[in-house]
């Protein structure tokens, strides 16, 4: 199997000024993951890495540049899952870390459980090692701004992959809504409606409006006509498409199946994304989507 | 007024022992006829799970509100969902200590937030706001729970599962609802949240296909996204029963996990299903009351209709 890995890095207004952050932040976080299958390493720990580089980087609402509640403060949640056992881990409300991404993975490998919430993902996070980190690290000049002008949210950020081996896997990790209430949660953290992977079929990870897609599950409802013979593409575009009629919601989707056809398909007014397959960069641009090939592939 | 109301509940799937049965059997039963009652005299399918849950939540015997298991703190942590399947709001809290009816707060979240879910602390904070009546955490630990926990940290015991309990509902308008309600396992990690609350596994409701509420081995229940699956089935033309033991019988093939269902179709029709040793159920529809504990067991109950 070639190896195929999608990013996204939120659906929603990409503002001129963020354009230039967004495209080189995607195409990093999309070259990483994909330098990792290109050595035969597997779909889990390209997307953790992918989703990793996002957190780090200040662009994107996750980890560091995550929104801020109504208190001011950084509350994450994030999930990750492997589609060959339909393991995943996933932390909800959690502060003072770096990467979420990183203790939903441990949540799936250390733990019995599935979903650690608050202080409890904290008190995991301590027990495993993972330094806690002032809140304040995590905020930027702009999610200040964003929060006490309480503009238009960035969304989300999540990676989907497929392995040399067949293997699926998907990670969404996010800072949520500005000026949420404290303890809210959204989509996320919940299997099925942040993202959900499985070998036979495909993985999905979605961002957009948290509430609305988890009305309609929206990962799994994805997967769910592709099991009925639909493309990634029509499957996606359907799922969008009854969300907005049945809950008035907006989002954007990855796609990638377990032939490796992927798709980044959004009913918002934009997406950044990327995705590398066969050593070419597609990204997204304001008009439509551009490919260029890698020479460092 | 075209629909004929149904209203099914279920007390947890797991091997519930011998002392249980009975009061088990007696509590999906109470609860059942009390959520009925609502539906009877034209009242919604959110009012009538909300009210059955409540009837089982205040119950001891079951594990969620009060006779909750209890964490590796010695706790409880609650969860819970409510879901509309009319407009597919829904509403749910995780890791709740203080709160008996959890069903109750659950709603609030649905109708006074544009949220779908709150966790934690900022939940509490929330509940605090509302006016939502808050208990000392001691409150909600039995003297039972408590002994179990203790054997547990003794003997070091493997996860005991027993688990949930929740109602699904259809209206005389068509309208449908699922609700779940949790305490999750002995001796849970502090933090740890399970299926119950988390939309399409614990619990879906859709006035398309049905509803469903689920119990079981919530880690595997959360892998398949049993509720959501189950509808999917149902879309595809399956009967309830069907959909129920093919997904059931999936999760145990695909995850190793084992649980049990109550499912409502849009048109009525109705089942309780599950894989588990036992599953307290009790179902109504037009004056007929049926329950059950074991596997193939349906006892049937002619009941008058209120006035």
């Amino acid at each position: 199997m070639k190896p195929v890995i999608v990013v996204h890095g939120g659906a929603g207004r990409i503002f001129k000024d963020r354009e230039e952050g967004a495209r080189s932040g995607v195409t990093r976080a999309a070259m990483k993951g994909y330098s990792i299958l290109k050595q035969g390493g597997n779909a889990l720990d390209a997307v953790e890495e992918a989703v990793t580089s996002m957190e780090d980087d200040p662009h994107f609402n996750a980890g560091c540049g995550s929104v801020l509640n109504e208190k001011g403060e950084v509350e994450m949640d994030a999930i990750i899952m492997d589609g060959k056992s339909l393991a995943s881990g996933a932390v909800s409300a959690v502060k003072c870390i770096a990467n979420p991404i990183k203790l939903a993975r441990l949540v799936m490998e250390k733990t019995e459980h599935m979903l650690l919430t608050d202080h409890g993902a904290n008190l995991f996070a301590k027990a495993m090692g993972v330094p806690e980190i002032p809140g304040e690290k995590l905020i930027t000049e702009r999610s200040r701004e964003r929060w006490s002008k309480n503009l238009e949210d960035p969304g989300t950020v999540g990676a989907v992959a497929i392995d040399n081996e067949g293997n699926v896997a998907c990670a969404t990790s996010t800072g949520g809504l500005t000026n949420k209430l404290v303890g809210r949660v959204g989509d996320s953290a919940c299997i099925g409606s942040g993202g959900y992977a499985d070998n036979h079929v495909g993985a999905i990870s979605t961002t957009g409006h948290g509430e609305s897609m988890m009305k309609v599950v929206l990962a799994r409802l994805i997967l769910y006509h592709m099991e009925q013979g639909m493309s990634p593409m029509e499957a996606a575009d359907t799922a969008l498409n009854y969300m907005k009629t049945r809950v008035g919601g907006l989002g954007g989707v990855i796609v990638v199946s377990n032939s490796g056809d992927w798709a980044a398909r959004f009913s918002t007014k934009q997406m950044s994304w990327a995705t590398v397959k066969d050593d070419q960069l597609h990204l997204f641009s304001p008009s439509d989507c551009t490919v260029s090939h890698l020479a460092s592939c | 007024m075209g629909t004929k109301p149904v209203l099914v509940v279920h007390g947890g799937a797991w091997a519930i022992p011998d002392e249980f049965a009975e009061r088990s059997i007696l509590g999906v039963k109470n609860a059942v006829k009390s959520g009925f009652a609502v539906l009877e005299m034209g009242g919604s399918s959110m009012k009538a799970v909300e009210i059955a849950v409540r009837a089982l939540e205040d119950d001891t015997v079951f594990d969620a509100g009060h006779g909750a298991v209890l964490n590796a703190d010695g706790y409880v942590e609650l969860d819970a969902i409510i879901m509309n399947g009319k407009t597919l709001a829904a509403g749910a809290v995780s890791c709740i200590r203080n709160i008996s009816n959890l069903v109750i707060f659950a709603c609030s979240v649905l109708e006074k937030t544009p949220y779908v879910m709150l966790t934690g602390m900022g939940a509490n904070q929330f509940a605090e706001k509302l006016g939502i009546p808050q208990v000392p955490v001691e409150e909600l630990v039995t003297d039972h729970a408590k002994a179990e926990w203790e054997q547990y940290r003794k003997y070091n015991q493997k996860l005991q599962v027993h688990d949930t309990v929740g109602a699904v509902a259809i209206d005389c308008e068509g309208n449908m609802a699922c609700a779940t309600s949790t305490g999750g396992i002995t001796n849970k990690m502090v933090g740890r949240v399970g299926d119950t609350p988390v939309i399409g596994s614990g619990g879906y409701a859709d006035n398309l296909v049905g509803a469903v509420s689920a119990t079981g081995h919530g880690e595997s229940i959360m892998k398949v996204t049993l509720a959501r699956l189950i509808l999917f089935h149902m879309e595809q033309g399956k009967t309830p029963e069907e959909a129920a033991d093919s997904a059931l019988h999936y999760m145990e093939k695909r995850v190793h996990g084992r649980g049990g269902v109550i499912v409502v179709s849009k048109t009525g029709e109705w089942t309780a299903r599950f894989t588990t040793k036992q599953m307290a159920w009790a179902g109504i529809k037009e004056g007929v009351l049926m329950y059950g504990l074991n596997p193939g067991e349906t006892i049937q109950e002619i009941i008058k209709p209120s006035k």
